[in-house]
Formats: structure tokens, sequence, C-alpha cells
């Protein structure tokens, strides 16, 4: 094939076709096509907040990985530090006690917190390579969820059911019940940490986040701390989950030091699939949220194609190397 | 003299410190819980640090590679293994052989997956490996979704695996062999120059006329094989196949390669190292077993070991 043919009326299509956020934003709408079309009342308000719900918690995973994936790193523990958040909350909470609740997310900020400088510490002043930090991490903990709660259970107190579902609440104001029924408190976290990122985005933080990603060498030799972005990143995704968190416990009233797992490698494939580049320093953190719906259309329409939840696993695995060899695959073939 | 003793010490350190580790637990094993010191208590823990030093040894290989190459599939190949082949060896010998060719099928078609993927579309490893790891659970959770999982290991494979000679467990003896044929390939062979030529240095192994990619995919598609024979001898073993049977082996795998003080950015690799660093770990568990800490203290043990043994050894390469 002729190359200068190729360098000159090839890629000015595909500078806008096949850039990543539009192909991830048309995947999704034909995700949400195929839903829409499947199941029954899927734009009645109770679905549509069903359906946020069961969305909301790899939404924020998804955006969490992607600011770390944006800033050089990558997190396998993200799904062990949901559980080990979930296992503290409950572990601090007192059904009888209301006020232990206030208590319970003090101390899991700072967990959260903890977790992220724990996190950033390996990668950004250690240098260990991220994938190696957090694997190790993931364990530490998964340990201390398991000490904290060896099967899972644990108890929460009433109000939380604030982050799920206000109207469950008994003797709640009628009109938070009423609001609660139309915005669901799992779309308010999710704002929240768009708002977080929107803010964080705007200062000097957001700019290096993208800097150290893309060239971590030449940010550090401009005067930016590498170190202490990265570790930064890593306490943002953090609350993130952090945000994960409490919904989780706002549903389920529990502790689960296991739970978190499955949803690891889901959170980096959604942010891959919006258009996160793995090198670093490219993509958007909104379109994480896409790539997470787009995920979470995908196990919507597993279910309503019957296939059996035991392959559920399976086809999120596929859809991992899909998503991510994709791209690469595209490339290659055009050189040739 | 001097110089060559102290040069001995610096090209071994970090196995010396594993071996000191080891010392050092045993004693305090010794010491604490009666009966840790036994020959008997001894055997059985390098008999369990065994099944972890195997796969740890496909996750050397893959890491002397380079390219940050790591394989987190290797637990369930073994264990997706084991649950196909139970039912096709049924407990008889004569279909061992089978069972062995489904294994050498399985293990390198996953291995050949994974080592494309990662060499040829240079797609990150970790990714590759976790997302694979996550296709082979959900085709095992298919697989025994609805039905339950039947056979028994062949009875050459359970006395391989599980039973012993005398007091001395027979998989020390597969070890054993292993272990020397590895040392003879990647130490007197071109194929161990290859692999650490290509981990150490991926520029001077491409000029010198190697095919840098189809080492590194041939790393995979090794340690998928060998994961998938290992799956064979765990099944022996335990008698049965199940369905998480060998995932808990991932970890420790990757943690035993650290402790026994191989590089994890390639291009060096010493099995006895990671033997130590196999039966270091086991050790601990016992340990923290005797303590009453169980699963949790295991993990979170693990965690912290290969976290603080990462920071030390990462210090080598810091430069800034």
């Amino acid at each position: 094939m002729n190359k200068n043919n190729q360098n000159s009326s090839r890629p000015a299509l595909s500078n806008y076709v096949f850039r990543p956020e539009f192909s991830s934003l048309l995947i999704l709408i034909v995700m949400f096509t195929i839903t829409a079309i499947l199941q029954e009342n899927f734009f009645t308000l109770k679905s549509i907040v069903r359906n946020i719900n069961a969305f909301a918690p790899l939404i924020l995973l998804a955006m969490g990985a992607a600011v770390v994936i944006i800033s050089g790193g990558i997190d396998l523990s993200a799904g062990s530090a949901l559980s080990l958040f979930t296992c503290v909350l409950t572990t601090v909470m007192k059904k009888s006690d209301p006020i232990t609740g206030v208590y319970a997310i003090l101390v899991t900020l700072a967990v959260a917190i903890l977790v992220g400088v724990v996190n950033g510490f390996g990668i950004g002043y250690l240098r260990i390579p991220p994938v190696i930090v957090t694997f190790a991490t993931s364990y530490i903990w998964l340990g201390i969820g398991l000490f904290l709660r060896p099967t899972p259970g644990g108890e929460s107190v009433e109000w939380f059911r604030i982050f799920y579902n206000p109207g469950m609440i008994e003797g709640i104001h009628p009109y938070i019940k009423q609001f609660g029924r139309v915005i669901p408190p799992a779309l308010i976290l999710i704002l929240a940490a768009c708002l977080i990122w929107f803010i964080v985005s705007k200062t000097r933080i957001g700019r290096h986040i993208y800097a150290v990603g893309s060239n971590s060498e030449s940010a550090y030799a401009s005067g930016i701390n590498t170190a202490k972005v990265q570790m930064q990143a890593c306490i943002i995704n953090s609350i993130f989950i952090f945000l994960a968190a409490l919904f989780f416990v706002g549903q389920n009233q529990s502790g689960d030091a296991r739970m978190g797992d499955p949803l690891t490698l889901r959170a980096i494939a959604s942010a891959i699939v919006g258009g996160v580049a793995i090198s670093g320093g490219k993509g958007s953190v909104y379109f994480a949220l896409v790539g997470a719906l787009i995920l979470n259309f995908v196990n919507k329409i597993i279910f309503f194609a019957d296939i059996s939840t035991a392959y559920q696993t399976l086809v999120s695995g596929l859809i991992v190397i899909i998503a991510i060899a994709a791209p690469v695959a595209y490339t290659l073939y055009s050189k040739e | 003299m001097n110089l060559g003793i102290s040069m001995f010490f610096e090209r071994y350190k970090k196995i010396i410190v594993a071996f000191i580790l080891i010392v050092l637990l045993f004693a305090l094993g010794g010491i604490i819980v009666p009966n840790f010191l036994t020959v008997e208590q001894v055997l059985f823990t390098l008999k369990l640090a065994s099944f972890t030093a195997l796969f740890a040894l496909c996750q050397m290989i893959v890491i002397a590679a380079g390219g940050s190459g790591l394989d987190l599939s290797v637990g369930y190949a073994a264990t997706l293994t084991a649950v196909l082949t139970a039912s096709v060896m049924d407990g008889q010998n004569a279909n061992l052989g089978a069972a062995i060719l489904i294994a050498l099928a399985l293990g390198s078609a996953i291995g050949l997956a994974n080592g494309a993927l990662v060499s040829f579309l240079e797609l990150p490893p970790l990714v590759v490996t976790m997302a694979m790891a996550n296709i082979l659970q959900g085709i095992v959770n298919a697989y025994t979704a609805g039905r339950n999982i039947t056979g028994r290991p062949s009875p050459i494979l359970a006395t391989l695996a599980a039973k012993s000679t005398g007091k001395f467990p027979n998989i020390l003896f597969i070890l054993f062999t292993i272990t020397v044929l590895v040392m003879i390939v990647l130490n007197k062979t071109k194929w161990g120059t290859i692999l650490f030529g290509v981990g150490s240095n991926e520029t001077t192994a491409y000029l010198s006329g190697i095919n840098v990619k189809a080492v590194r995919c041939a790393v995979f598609v090794i340690s998928g094989i060998l994961a998938s024979l290992t799956g064979l001898l765990l099944i022996g073993n335990m008698g049965i196949a199940f369905k998480d049977m060998a995932s808990n082996y991932v970890m420790p795998s990757i943690a035993a390669v650290v402790v026994g003080g191989v590089s994890l950015t390639g291009g060096d690799g010493n099995y006895i190292g990671v033997i130590l660093g196999a039966i270091f770990l086991q050790a601990l568990t016992n340990l923290l077993i005797a303590f009453g800490l169980g699963d949790a203290g295991k993990w979170l043990a693990f965690g912290i070991v290969l976290y603080v043994l990462l920071s030390f050894y990462a210090s080598d390469r810091r430069s800034r």
C-alpha cells in the first residue's frame, strides 16, 4: 500500500472518528438503545433510579481508576480497599447509637486517605512499579478487612440508608423522602465525585497529574514534585472508593472483606473503555463514567439475553481484553 | 580470596537474606510453638511450599524476560486443568496420558493467548493476565454450575504428589529434579542466556539477533504449560478438584519470587532463591496459623512482606 497516500488521507477522518472518546460515546448510545429495547419500563422513574443504584459503585471506582491511570499509575487494590472501607464502617458503627455513624464516616475517611498515602508512597516515593505496589497492598487491605470481618456482617446505624434510599428510614421528613425517590443518593455521590474532580482539575494538581502521567521525566525536570502528584492522585482515587463504600453500606447495612474484588478489573476496564490511555497522561475522568456505563449496560444485556450469571466473569474478562486490544489492533492494521 | 568472598556475598545477598529469614522463622516457631521443628512438620512445610515454588517458577520465567512481565493467570490455569481433567482421569492410570495431553494443550493455549497479547499487541501483562484469570475462572464457574465435579486423580499422580517415601514427600523429588533441570537450562545453555539477555536489555538482545517478541511470548507459553501441569499435581495431592483450588497460589507465587531476591525488572533469576522464598512464606503461614491468625494474618503478612521487601530492593535503582 502507498504510505504517503495513507498519511495524507486516512488519519484526517480517523482523527475525528477514531478518537477514543468518540467511539466510546457511540458504543454507549448503541448499548443504551439495546437495553432500552430489551427492558420494559426502561424510562420509568423507578427503573431509572434502580439502574443508577446498580451502576453507581462501578462508576465511582472507574473515575478513581481513571485519575490514577492518567497520573501514570494503576490501582489493583481498589476492590479490596472498597471492601476494607465497608468493614471499617460496619465495625465502628453500633446499630443502637446513631452518633456512631458520624464517627464511622470520619474514621473511614481517615483510613481512605491513609490507603491512598500508602499506595502513593510506594508508587511515587519508593518508585516500585505501580502494579506491584497495589498488588501487594490489595492483600494488606484484604488481611485487615478479614481481621475486622472474618465473615460478611457487622452492623450499621439506621440513618446510613440515606446513602441508598432515604425512603426506607422511618420518621424521616416527607420532603427528603420524596426527594430521595426522584434523585437517588447514588446520583448525588456520583455528582460529588464529579465535583471533586472538577475542582481538582481546575487547580495545579489536576494539570500536574496529566503532566506526570504523560512524561514523568520532563515533569520532574520542570520542577514538579512527581512523587507528591502521584500520591495525590492515589488519595483522590481512595476518596472516590470511600464514596462507593458509603453507598454499599447504605444498601446492604453490612461489611464484607471480599465483596469488592470483582470490581477492581472492571473499574480499570471502564477507564480504558472510556478512552483513558493505559500508558498515562491521556484521557478524561468523566469519560471513565461513560466506560463504566458501557460495562454496566453490557451486564444488563447479558442478563436480558438470558445468559447464565455463571458466564458473567468470563464475559467481563473477554470485554477487558477486547477493549484494550482493539485500539492497538486497529493501529497495527491501519499501519499495514 | 577476600575479594572472592565479598563478591559471593554481593551476588547472593538477597538469597542469603531469604535464608536468614527462614532460619529466624523456624527458630522463632521452634521456641514458641510445640512440634514446629520436628522432622515431620518441617518436611510437611516443605511439601506445601513446593506447590508454591512450582507456581513461582512460572512467575520467575515470565519476570526474567523483562518488560514488567507477570502472570496472574497461573492459579486459574491450574484450577481449570484440574477441574477438566478430574473426570477424564476418573481414578485410572490408563487415562493419565490423556490428562497430561489436555494439560499441555490447555496450558499452551492459555500461554499463547497471554503471550500474543502481551508481546505482539504490547498490552500491559498485568491487565492481560488478570483478564485471562477472569476468563478462566469464568469457564470454571460455567463448567461447574449445575453439576458436580466428579472424578479422582490417577493413582500414579496421587503417589507422586501426595504420598511419601518413608518420611520424605515424593513431591520433593519432583521439585529437586525440576530445580536441577532449571538450573542447567538457565545457566548452562543458550536458552538461559537469551532469556536473561532479553530481560536485562532488550535493545542489545534485539541487536544481537534475538527475536525479543518471540521470547516474551514463549515465556508465557512455558508459564501456562507449567501452571497446567502443576494443576495436575495439585489434584493429585488433594484427591479432588474444586472451583477455587489454586487461585490462592497467585499471590504467594509472586511473593516467593520477590522474597527469593529476583528483580521484578527482569534479567536475572535464581530458582533456588525462589524455592527459599516459597519455604519462607509457607513457614510464615504455619506460624500464623499456630497463633490462630488464619487467612487474615496470612494475607496481611504476605502483603506487608511484599511491600517492605520491594521498598528495600527498589532503592537499588532509585537515582533521583
